[in-house]
């Protein structure tokens, strides 16, 4: 069964007027008298009275802090494992923590070990090898000059002695040459004198030979 | 006792500031509470509420008193989850508070396991039946049911008159009847007798 009425905008308005307590004396009359006669309309007033009270079930949740423990609905086991798990974090993190801190300090004393063996090899190093090397450097030196001196003198006394040999050698050889050079001039003069000879009877044989053809020839 | 709202608007426009501070402290709740059903969304209802803030702030000078303070903010919060709900449609996004349910709504003030259940199966159907119902009518329903606005402060707030109001709320409620009934969690009215004269 439907109000025939269902469709009329005044008689919503009034309804709407007497559900939210807004409805003055006149409208809550004119409502009733409508009300008294529409089952339909007694039945909607009333299912919208029970919708009203169902509306009243969607709260606002309170606005959300930045953290709220109380908020958190967490099942115990899962509490307990995350505590567990909270704990071995830690447990563990703790020894990380105490084994890289004596690691740390192990590294350190090798190098530490390590450094103080290197400074004494090094200071052992030096040790045996600067002085030796200063002291042979001295001797090395001295022997050196004295061996250079004397090279230098027996060089020089060889020079000399070559330079003697040869101004000896030179003075035989002039000498030498000289002489020869002297016999090859007494050959020569002698071997001019025989070949001017030669050379004169010639000429004179020629000559006759001209002379005597000239006189042919005249 | 207290100043009123336009007290302090008045203490504001004047020259003190801290007036305006009394006035948000006094309805800043509201304001987010209504874009949170609007809206669906606490962080953006949080914003919708300090943005409603400013804007009425920045704007205060050019009210005039004619409707009421908290209409006029209501008004400001109204447009600007409209503005939101239009680019959420846009952008064809859903809240992921509309999806998740919030089970604390009425685990505190109900103290049996079952009852609480069935509390929170209501309030999440009352929820999804509003959120069903067209931005006209649900504008109202919120308005009215939720933040107890007279029928003129909504037409205030929604810059409509009030017999469209009134009917608007009407079909809003019968919506939400019908959708509750078909729900299952609540029985469909018999007609009652005619009261007794």
């Amino acid at each position: 069964m439907e109000c025939e009425r269902i469709a009329d905008e005044r008689l919503q308005a009034d309804k709407m007027d007497l559900l939210y307590g807004e409805a003055d004396a006149e409208v809550k009359a004119r409502v009733a008298a409508h009300l008294d006669e529409c089952p339909a309309c007694r039945e909607e007033m009333e299912a919208l009275r029970g919708v009203r009270q169902e509306l009243g079930a969607w709260r606002i949740p309170s606005p959300r802090p930045a953290f709220s423990p109380r908020g958190m609905v967490v099942p115990r086991w899962l509490a307990a494992a995350a505590t567990l798990l909270l704990a071995l974090g830690g447990f563990l993190g703790v020894a990380g923590y105490v084994s890289v801190i004596r690691a740390l300090g192990a590294q350190q004393a090798r190098a530490q070990a390590l450094e103080a063996r290197q400074r004494e090899a090094s200071l052992a190093v030096e040790a045996l090898a600067v002085r030796p090397a200063a002291v042979d450097a001295e001797r090395v030196l001295a022997r050196l000059e004295t061996h250079i001196d004397e090279r230098i003198r027996a060089s020089e006394e060889r020079q000399g002695r070559a330079v003697d040999l040869r101004f000896v050698n030179w003075t035989e050889e002039i000498e030498a040459q000289r002489r020869v050079d002297l016999a090859r001039v007494a050959a020569g003069l002698s071997y001019l004198d025989g070949r001017h000879g030669e050379q004169v009877a010639r000429t004179n044989e020629l000559m006759g030979y001209v002379l005597e053809a000239a006189a042919r020839k005249r | 006792m207290g100043r009123s709202d336009e007290e302090l608007v008045q203490a504001c426009q004047a020259g003190e500031k801290s007036a305006f501070d009394v006035l948000v402290a006094r309805w800043e709740d509201r304001i987010r509470g209504a874009a949170y059903r609007f809206l669906g969304s606490e962080e953006e209802a949080r914003d919708v509420a300090q943005e409603a803030f400013l804007k009425a702030y920045r704007a205060l000078g050019g009210f005039k008193g004619e409707a009421r303070f908290s209409s006029w903010l209501y008004q400001i919060a109204t447009n600007l989850c409209r503005d939101r709900l239009r680019r959420r449609k846009a952008r064809a996004t859903v809240s992921l508070e509309e999806l998740e349910e919030t089970g604390a709504e009425m685990a505190e003030t109900e103290p049996g396991a079952h009852e609480r259940l069935l509390q929170r199966d209501l309030a999440r159907a009352v929820r999804r039946a509003i959120r069903a119902l067209p931005e006209e009518q649900r504008e109202v329903v919120i308005l009215k049911e939720y933040e107890g606005l007279t029928f003129l402060e909504i037409a205030h707030a929604l810059d409509a008159p009030v017999s469209t109001v009134k009917t608007r709320l009407y079909r809003g409620l019968g919506q939400l009847r019908l959708r509750l009934e078909r729900e299952g969690l609540r029985a469909a009215a018999t007609p009652l007798p005619a009261p007794a004269k």
